[in-house]
């Protein structure tokens, strides 16, 4: 992974993170980018822990230095807790996680590995656990920040490490 | 009918969530309308990730017109002479990608920086994750690749 930032943004900071970051380079579907984002984390099925929990095991796999960092303030106010993101891992079938937050985690995990391959096993847990409205909204979930993270590691210039930082919804 | 609802195809899928349907599509239409990477380029880097990721229904689909000689001979993009820099530049990138993001190099964002410069390099990461993620979930919804080819159809009326 590239330290150095592939591309800048120079233009004068306006203390919003994502339009400040080159992706404020293209303003065109910057907008559109950040109304899809908050309608992912406000407009579904999901509470906000459920979605954390896709999106910090998807920052894990991917290894967005940054991604793994933050902690959204409206899932933590959801309940989700250091001690439950620190069962986000490989292992996370062995861990205390409740079996929802278990199928949330493999989803994301056949997203990632081998959509393709989702078996009728994994199929029916899911379709028992959730709504179709809920595995709609954890998709979009998935798909959504899995692209964001892409996007982070694809530009460079992150650092190799970062601190768990809290942060609202932009 | 695909498992993970009633809806047959994407946009069917995804109308079981209006609002998050409607704001995904307002971005997904952005990629076209934007001028900093040409919108055939973008549509040879989705036929890529499609033919990568060996899914039927987004190889069915059409965003925008390309050569269709081009459309056929895809795979062989890095051999052929019909293929401009500026495509095997992002196509280039497109490959590494959709392999593994942290794999992608100085020189392959080089590249199509020469071409697009820094703005176009955002977009482009910005379409490839739109793209690669739809792709992702037109197989895991298992949906099928005829009913696709009707929506794109139905769509272009």
């Amino acid at each position: 992974m590239s330290g150095q930032a592939r591309a800048v943004n120079t233009d004068k900071p306006t203390g919003n993170m994502m339009r400040d970051s080159a992706l404020g380079l293209v303003p065109e579907t910057l907008d559109h980018y950040m109304g899809l984002n908050r309608t992912i984390w406000e407009g579904g099925p999901l509470r906000p822990a459920d979605i954390e929990l896709a999106r910090l095991r998807n920052a894990r796999k991917v290894n967005c230095v940054f991604c793994k960092s933050v902690r959204y303030d409206i899932a933590k106010a959801d309940g989700l807790s250091e001690n439950k993101v620190a069962m986000i891992e490989d292992d996370f079938r062995g861990s205390d996680l409740s079996e929802r937050d278990k199928l949330i985690l493999a989803f994301t995990d056949q997203y990632l590995n081998d959509p393709a391959g989702i078996g009728e096993e994994l199929k029916g847990a899911l379709r028992t656990e959730f709504t179709s409205q809920e595995l709609v909204h954890l998709s979009m979930v998935v798909a959504h920040f899995s692209g964001f993270s892409r996007c982070a590691v694809s530009l460079g210039g992150m650092p190799a490490e970062l601190p768990v930082m809290e942060m609202s919804v932009p | 009918m695909g498992w993970i609802s009633n809806g047959s195809d994407r946009r069917s899928t995804l109308g079981v969530l209006p609002e998050i349907s409607l704001a995904f599509d307002v971005l997904y239409q952005s990629l076209w309308k934007q001028q900093h990477v040409p919108p055939a380029v973008l549509e040879l880097c989705r036929l890529r990730l499609a033919q990568l990721h060996r899914c039927d229904v987004e190889l069915h689909r059409q965003e925008c017109l390309v050569p269709d000689t081009k459309r056929d001979k895809l795979s062989q993009w890095s051999s052929l002479p019909l293929f401009t820099d500026e495509e095997c530049a992002c196509l280039a990138f497109t490959e590494v990608y959709a392999m593994d993001a942290q794999a992608l190099t100085d020189e392959l964002a080089e590249a199509v920086k020469s071409h697009f410069g820094d703005a176009g390099l955002v977009m482009l990461v910005e379409a490839l994750g739109i793209l690669d993620g739809m792709t992702r979930l037109s197989l895991l919804w298992q949906l099928p690749a005829s009913s696709e080819a009707q929506e794109c159809a139905e769509q272009r009326v």
